[in-house]
């Protein structure tokens, strides 16, 4: 600190933001074996793993940060997590909205201790009183004291802002990678199934009733992969609370072998059933159901005919890394990493904003009894990924391959849809390219590799192949 | 003494605008509701400029900690800490110009 003499001449601080680099770890990349469709159990336990996978995935990833309705006026926030860095997300005067770590660039404490809150006019750290407006600019800090000190620069010192701020119809997300490419191209033609929840009807959609946090035991990939593609769980798992609502088992409807598919792009993806309402069901209110049906017969010209019965049906999303939600259940969530074997899970109920008052309140309500900390299937849940993960701290446990090869031969070739189409959603095709874009994190340090390899969308390989 | 500070014109209703006036302390100049308020460009709490905060609701507001002082009596709300009331000067609005009574320094109203 004091190279140049404490004398008075010490080098002026760089308060710059700083982004990281991120590195190569081809070794943790060969966790994931394409070849024997395995994946090697280190990945849910390791701490070098999870290191890593902060650097290469969290930091340069786009996360989800807040639904746009959260925070309506200029001065609204909450407080949410990428990785494990601690955020803010702010809604500012000329209506955009951006994003600041949450750590005072003088000790590093946190600046915003509430987790959500309208109207803010700044944040003020508890520290030194170090004060700073919604658009992360330092304010003012004590001017008795600084203010006699001629070579403190006010205007080079703010909260680090992240990269990268955009929205894709009601959802924010963030990067703090400035080179990260734009979300749509993050996404690429995986918005063809994000419209089937988002644009399902006039008006855009809306988080309701506030969010629900809790702790899981476990390491945040196993439930990124169940809702990128696991039906199958459902029905073991979650058979006797279906018998409890419904009366009646997990039922894919006649025509699954017809319809049902996986689709994955970049590493998000959905597995669906085109039976229109099987999720909406499980709420236990038949007026939703009667909703969406509805919804479905309507929203045929916005969405075509095979995504209008995708939004009630038995389906689920994750959109990589840690984002997932169930079109029908409604409900989306985040798997915020808490080291390897903990998450910090937070649920929010969407709904469109045009749909009637009092259906709103029934998909806060069957939301709250099914996939709350308290719900029916979400408690089935949580147990299996708490055990998952747990035992791989037998050191003899965490040598022994697992298995992910159900549905091999499988790809659909002949459907015209976005992305690897795989036939039925009882397949481990969708975590399998979930993996598959995990490592290709692990393997590079740079976007022209991470958006041609393998988990790209198929015609684009093609075209990059020629 | 009395002053010129500015044209009237320059204060905009809901403005506070800082000034530099030779041999004093910077002053803040405010209207609300049409009627102009000087008072010293430095926050009663911690020394920080006021003309970088607003008015709200007839109170400066300090952008840094959020003290708000009353503008027609001074009275502190929200104070951090050992934050005192405002003090204003007096001031006129005259010809188009406004003129304040700096020598002898703000006094409490
Ligand atoms: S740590 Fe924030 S003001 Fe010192
Ligand atoms: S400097 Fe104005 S409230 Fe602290
Ligand atoms: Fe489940």
């Amino acid at each position: 600190m004091c190279d140049t003499g404490c004398a008075g001449n010490a080098g002026r601080p760089n308060m710059a933001p700083v982004y990281p680099k991120a590195g190569r770890y081809p070794d943790y990349a060969r966790l994931v074996d394409r070849n024997r469709a395995q994946v090697d159990r280190r990945v849910f336990v390791d701490e070098g793993v999870y290191q890593a996978e902060l650097q290469q995935i969290f930091a340069r990833s786009w996360l989800f940060l807040a639904h746009e309705s959260q925070i309506p006026n200029p001065g609204d926030f909450i407080r949410t997590s990428m990785g494990e860095d601690d955020v803010i997300v702010v809604r500012q005067r000329d209506r955009t909205v951006r994003a600041f770590l949450n750590s005072c660039p003088h000790r590093g404490n946190r600046v915003c201790m509430v987790d959500a809150g309208s109207k803010a006019r700044g944040f003020i750290c508890n520290y030194h009183g170090w004060s700073f407006g919604i658009d992360g600019g330092l304010r003012g800090t004590d001017g008795k004291v600084y203010e006699k000190d001629e070579t403190f620069e006010k205007a080079q010192i703010g909260l680090t802002p992240v990269a990268q701020v955009d929205s894709y119809k009601g959802l924010i997300f963030g990067t703090f990678d400035p080179n990260a490419p734009s979300l749509l191209e993050f996404f690429g033609p995986f918005t063809f199934y994000l419209d089937i929840m988002l644009d399902n009807d006039e008006g855009g959609t809306e988080f309701i009733g506030g969010a629900i946090k809790s702790e899981i035991d476990c390491n945040w990939k196993f439930p990124a992969e169940n809702f990128v593609g696991d039906i199958l769980h459902a029905f073991w798992t979650h058979q006797s609370g279906a018998q409890a609502i419904l009366g009646g088992g997990v039922d894919l409807g006649k025509r699954y072998d017809e319809l049902a598919f996986q689709a994955s792009v970049y590493g998000h993806g959905i597995e669906t059933n085109l039976d229109k309402v099987g999720n909406t069901r499980t709420l236990g209110y038949p007026e939703l159901v009667d909703y969406v049906f509805d919804l479905s017969e309507r929203a045929r010209d916005r969405l075509g005919d095979l995504r209008s019965r995708a939004i009630g049906a038995i389906s689920s999303c994750t959109i990589f890394p840690n984002f997932s939600f169930l079109p029908g259940q409604n409900t989306f969530r985040v798997w915020h990493p808490r080291g390897p074997g903990k998450i910090e899970l937070v649920v929010w109920t969407l709904v469109n904003k045009n749909a009637p008052d009092h259906i709103k309140e029934l998909y806060r309500k069957g939301v709250m009894m099914t996939f709350s900390p308290g719900g029916v299937f979400e408690m089935d849940d949580g147990e299996n990924w708490e055990y998952s993960t747990r035992v791989n701290q037998g050191f003899v446990t965490r040598q022994q391959p697992l298995h992910y090869a159900l549905g091999l031969q499988s790809a659909d070739l002949d459907r015209d849809l976005p992305g690897h189409i795989h036939k039925g959603s009882l397949n481990d095709a969708n975590q399998r390219l979930f993996y598959t874009r995990w490592a290709e994190f692990m393997e590079h340090d740079n976007w022209t590799d991470l958006q041609n390899g393998e988990t790209a969308p198929p015609q684009k390989t093609a075209s990059a192949a020629e | 003494m009395i002053i010129e500070i500015c044209d009237s014109a320059a204060i905009p209703e809901g403005e506070i605008r800082r000034f530099e006036p030779e041999g004093f302390a910077p002053i803040a100049v405010a209207r609300h509701e049409g009627r102009l308020y000087v008072f010293p460009d430095r926050c009663p709490h911690a020394d920080e400029s006021l003309a970088e905060g607003w008015l709200e609701d007839g109170r400066v507001v300090c952008g840094v900690h959020f003290a708000e002082f009353e503008l027609d009596t001074g009275k502190v709300h929200n104070p951090p800490v050992g934050c005192p009331n405002l003090s204003f000067f007096r001031c006129e609005d005259r010809d188009g110009k406004v003129f304040a009574t700096l020598t002898g320094g703000p006094e409490y109203v």
